[in-house]
């Protein structure tokens, strides 16, 4: 995990300041609730988050200041010189607890059955300062449920305590302004603008911000409850970008994927898609043993490990000119480091070629995190690439499998297909090679369409989840992740495979793989969103 | 009250409201004929900081309701080039003031050249008037005015041949209660949804359009040209100490002669209903009075008695001078219901922002519509107080702080009546139950309002 920090490189002048008896010292500008986050102190609060502008309105961060008789909004009081702050006082407490109930009052306490239960700041809070019955005896204020927001967000307005972080996403982060809130007083409830939809590509951050249930993400909800999850972090490898995030997973697979905070990369978000590559990492859409191509069958099932053993033979008698790789920007540094000395050093080819999917695009940004480049790591190819002074053209490669120059072709294919559109052109490329040993995570339907085919032996590869490596993203930056967990332990990494061909000996621990995502045990979300209940209000709005 | 103590000779002082019995005040010719334009060429040759000190002299506070010394909130404007905006507060929308709309309707150009003094003061090249939206007479009135002081040359390019130039423009608000909160009233004013903004920063410092903005009420506006004509001390001449100069008030409730009033600050409240007002109707007794608009804390009638209409005086007694609407309360009037018809008020205009405030109002309301059905529970008594003592203070504006308020002074000085409304399940004083009232049975329909 990479722990880059990027500090301001302005100088600013520092303050003395105490909290909570604590005596700090902070950057000058800095709000009291920075300096207490900054320094690991608690504070509620709900509308406040640190990537976005300050609302001031859910007056929760009650702090008491030395001098000052009344209560201050932490969020919105600037620290200065000598400051005597805490949040600890009896009065804080009382007007915390206070704060907490009037978001509680009107709040459908439907826990067992919403998904936000077990992250939910309402219930930290609750725990925290409240644990009181409440006194409200009134009936509730009734507002809209299942309001479907666009492709990825639906809403509960009910469970929504109004803090305006998703409004203030869209209008100052992604830019695109669909949110607002519609009605006054307690009738106000977030919406979308007349004739549009929550329709953008970092829309789940608003979800991730979500300080309670009232946005959830339709990929997500009621897959699992929060607490059956364990996380951990890692790299997306959705784009060259390379957020930094954390991957949500049990026994039965990966469930989610959210950003986590880093300050020189993402800042606090990730977009929609990158959310979406734990879905290639699950055992549904994955390849778990080594089969092999001949006389036109597929057949000769075996565990990776054997299947590889079996190919030393060919390495061993192969020329180095009837040799070639082709390698993606998918795979760690640390592996290509061995694939690509393996080949060059131990078997002296230097026909080495990098299958590059998107060379119109690789440069596009849109101008927040989505990059054009949908490989994490070609930067760490390509440096590892002319560390070995490789450098090929893709024709050569093209020319030499017509001429039947090539005979043996190892190609380490992408772990995320669905980046790679020309997938199909480029395998009907490769099985020109007499012997073509592909590796990949992703199981492929695409070879049944491919009708050349003459000898192809595939190789199971382990996903950026179950391995610990390195991704260079596009400024060059060198984040180094860790394994996660386990999904196919069959499987194994390019080194691993490296190793192996080159006949040295290797332990291959096979784990009873517990994971058990498939199709069949996903269940459907069986909450119909009807139209009728689409943004009703905002259309009728002024009807009533 | 025997008709001895009442002491007749308490008049009022016509001030502002000096010709506004004259049709014709309302016009350039009939204006400038009483008076009228006689500043503002004055003015004009004047160093605009001479008109500051000079308002910061006369003692002359804010009439919207706070109370703020205008001079001083001049002061705070950035010494700089910066482009500022002038706003004039008319959106008057606290329950039972209606004294802007007098001053709109009958004496425009008022306004206007005091506008024009006050902008040029503190160097603003714009200003906007914003109206209430449902005074339309009122925005009439000052379209036709302002226009008049275009063509007469007191607007526009180069007023008077001085170099200054300022515009003025009328801005119909839409009717909510908040846009009169000034932050509010300047979000209202950017084109957003009317509500108040988080501060610091202050208007004065980043108001309008992030431009330094000077926020002021109607009556404060129109005062400023006499200061000019009589100077500090002859403004001073009227009122007390700490508040200088005379205000309107309008006299509404229970009362035999409703109406706006001149009187100095410092005027005693008791004459300001028996004399001025006329008292309660015959065989009605005084029972309370909201001293300065809906907001302001509610007085008994002993207390009111022994109030004096000037700031500190009205602070000393608990309450607030407001607006300065003046609502008397006589003895047939259930004060449960009188506070539901508040609550119900607050909820609905609550913009929805804060917390406290959102959850508060709507809260409030729901207790004291179930006390008036009936369904009150003694608990329900404490219950109010403890949750206005928690919105209090504690949200961006003061909407918070106006809803709680009238709940604390009102239960606390008036527990008999909503004991024995929780007890017997019906009014002291009328006794009967009200039904639900006709908004009540809106909270379970969604999108109410």
């Amino acid at each position: 995990m990479s722990e880059i920090i990027t500090e301001n490189k302005t100088e600013k002048k520092m303050l003395n300041c105490k909290i909570n008896g604590v005596a700090l010292f902070v950057k000058e500008g800095s709000t009291i609730i920075q300096a207490m986050y900054e320094n690991q102190q608690k504070i509620a609060h709900y509308c406040w988050h640190p990537g976005l502008s300050i609302a001031g309105v859910c007056r929760l961060c009650m702090v008491e200041v030395t001098g000052n008789p009344r209560l201050q909004i932490a969020c919105n009081t600037q620290v200065i010189e000598g400051m005597d702050i805490n949040n600890t006082s009896a009065k804080v407490i009382e007007a915390t607890k206070w704060g907490l109930d009037f978001h509680l009052i009107n709040h459908p306490l439907d826990c067992p059955v919403c998904d936000q239960a077990g992250e939910c700041g309402l219930q930290d809070q609750y725990m925290e300062f409240g644990q009181y019955n409440s006194e409200m005896a009134e009936p509730k204020t009734k507002k809209h449920k299942v309001v479907d927001l666009g492709p990825t967000v639906v809403l509960d307005s009910e469970r929504c305590i109004l803090c305006s972080r998703c409004v203030r996403f869209t209008d100052e982060v992604s830019k695109t302004n669909e949110l607002g809130i519609f009605n006054r007083g307690d009738h106000a409830e977030i919406g979308t603008h007349a004739g549009k939809k929550l329709d953008n590509k970092y829309s789940l951050n608003t979800v991730d911000i979500c300080p309670v249930g009232a946005l959830t993400s339709k990929d997500f909800r009621f897959r699992q409850r929060a607490w059956y999850l364990k996380d951990a972090e890692t790299i997306c490898n959705g784009c060259s970008t390379g957020c930094s995030t954390k991957v949500y997973f049990n026994k039965e697979g990966l469930f989610r994927v959210k950003p986590k905070h880093n300050a020189a990369v993402n800042g606090y978000w990730m977009c929609d898609e990158g959310r979406n590559t734990y879905k290639f990492v699950n055992k549904e859409s994955r390849l778990l043993k080594s089969y092999q191509f001949k006389n036109n069958s597929w057949g000769f099932e075996s565990m990776a490990g054997a299947a590889t053993r079996n190919l030393i033979n060919i390495f061993k008698t192969a020329k180095a000119d009837e040799m070639a790789l082709v390698l993606t920007g998918q795979q760690t540094v640390e592996e290509y480091e061995a694939i690509v000395s393996f080949f060059a050093d131990h078997l002296k080819s230097k026909n080495i070629f990098h299958w590059n999917n998107n060379e119109s695009t690789v440069n596009d940004f849109d101008g927040l995190l989505i990059r054009g480049d949908k490989n994490p790591n070609t930067k760490g190819l390509l440096q590892v690439l002319s560390k070995h002074q490789i450098s090929t053209k893709w024709t050569d490669l093209e020319n030499q499998l017509a001429s039947g120059k090539i005979k043996n072709l190892v190609v380490v294919g992408p772990e995320n297909i669905s980046v790679y559109n020309d997938l199909e052109l480029k395998l009907n490329l490769f099985s020109k090679a007499e012997h073509l040993i592909y590796l990949s995570s992703a199981s492929l339907p695409q070879w049944e369409n491919i009708k050349t085919l003459k000898y192809v032996t595939v190789i199971p590869l382990k996903t950026y989840i179950e391995k610990s490596g390195t991704f260079i993203n596009y400024a060059g930056l060198a984040q180094k992740f860790n394994k996660v967990t386990t999904v196919v332990s069959e499987a194994l990494t390019v080194s691993e495979f490296a190793q192996l061909a080159k006949g040295e000996e290797l332990k291959i621990e096979y784990v009873v793989s517990e994971n058990l995502m498939t199709s069949e045990h996903q269940r459907a979300d069986q909450v119909v969103l009807e139209h009728r209940k689409k943004n009703e209000f905002v259309f009728n709005r002024g009807q009533f | 009250m025997s008709a001895s103590e009442i002491n007749t000779s308490a008049n009022e002082i016509k001030y502002l409201s000096e010709f506004y019995h004259l049709p014709e005040f309302k016009t350039l010719e009939g204006y400038k004929k009483n008076g009228g334009y006689i500043q503002l060429p004055k003015a004009l040759k004047m160093q605009p900081q001479e008109i500051i000190d000079l308002v910061k002299a006369s003692g002359l506070r804010g009439r919207g309701g706070a109370g703020f010394a205008t001079g001083m909130k001049w002061g705070f404007l950035p010494k700089n080039n910066e482009p500022r905006y002038l706003l004039c507060n008319a959106d008057e929308g606290e329950p039972g003031t209606f004294k802007d709309r007098m001053m709109m309707e009958k004496a425009p150009h008022q306004l206007v050249e005091g506008m024009i003094i006050s902008g040029f003061a503190i160097g603003s090249k714009k200003s906007y008037i914003y109206v209430r939206g449902e005074y339309s007479d009122s925005i009439n009135a000052l379209e036709v005015a302002i226009a008049e002081a275009y063509k007469a040359g007191f607007l526009g390019r180069n007023i008077l041949g001085s170099g200054f130039d300022h515009d003025m423009d009328v801005y119909r608000g839409a009717g909510a209660y908040i846009c009169g909160e000034e932050t509010g009233m300047i979000s209202s004013l950017e084109g957003l949804k009317g509500q108040p903004k988080l501060k610091p920063p202050f208007p004065a410092i980043q108001g309008y359009l992030k431009k330094p903005t000077i926020v002021n009420n109607v009556e404060t506006l129109a005062a400023v040209k006499y200061i000019l004509r009589d100077g500090a001390a002859g403004y001073r001449k009227y009122g007390t100490e700490k508040s200088a100069g005379t205000k309107l008030f309008s006299l509404s409730g229970n009362i035999v002669k409703p109406g706006n009033y001149e009187v100095p600050l410092g005027f005693s409240l008791k004459d300001m209903i028996y004399g001025l007002g006329g008292g309660t109707k015959p065989g009605k007794k005084l029972k309370a009075v909201i001293p300065g608009g809906s907001s302001a804390p509610v007085l008994t009638a002993d207390e009111a008695e022994r109030a004096n209409l000037d700031y500190e005086n009205l602070a000393q007694m608990g309450t607030m001078l407001g607006s300065g609407a003046i609502i008397v309360i006589d003895d047939s009037k259930c004060m449960v219901e009188c506070l539901a018809n508040l609550m119900h008020f607050y909820h609905h205009e609550s913009c929805g922002q804060c917390t406290p405030c959102r959850e508060g109002t709507g809260w409030l309301d729901k207790i004291t519509t179930s006390i008036l059905a009936g369904r009150g529970r003694l608990s329900d008594i404490e219950l109010l107080l403890k949750v206005a003592d928690n919105m209090k203070g504690k949200t961006i504006c003061a909407l918070s702080d106006a809803a709680a308020l009238p709940v604390l002074s009102f239960v606390s000085k008036f527990r008999d009546e909503f004991e024995f409304y929780v007890r017997e399940g019906k009014s002291k004083v009328k006794g009967v139950v009200y039904k639900t009232p006709s908004y009540q049975s809106d909270h379970s329909k969604l999108g109410a309002h």
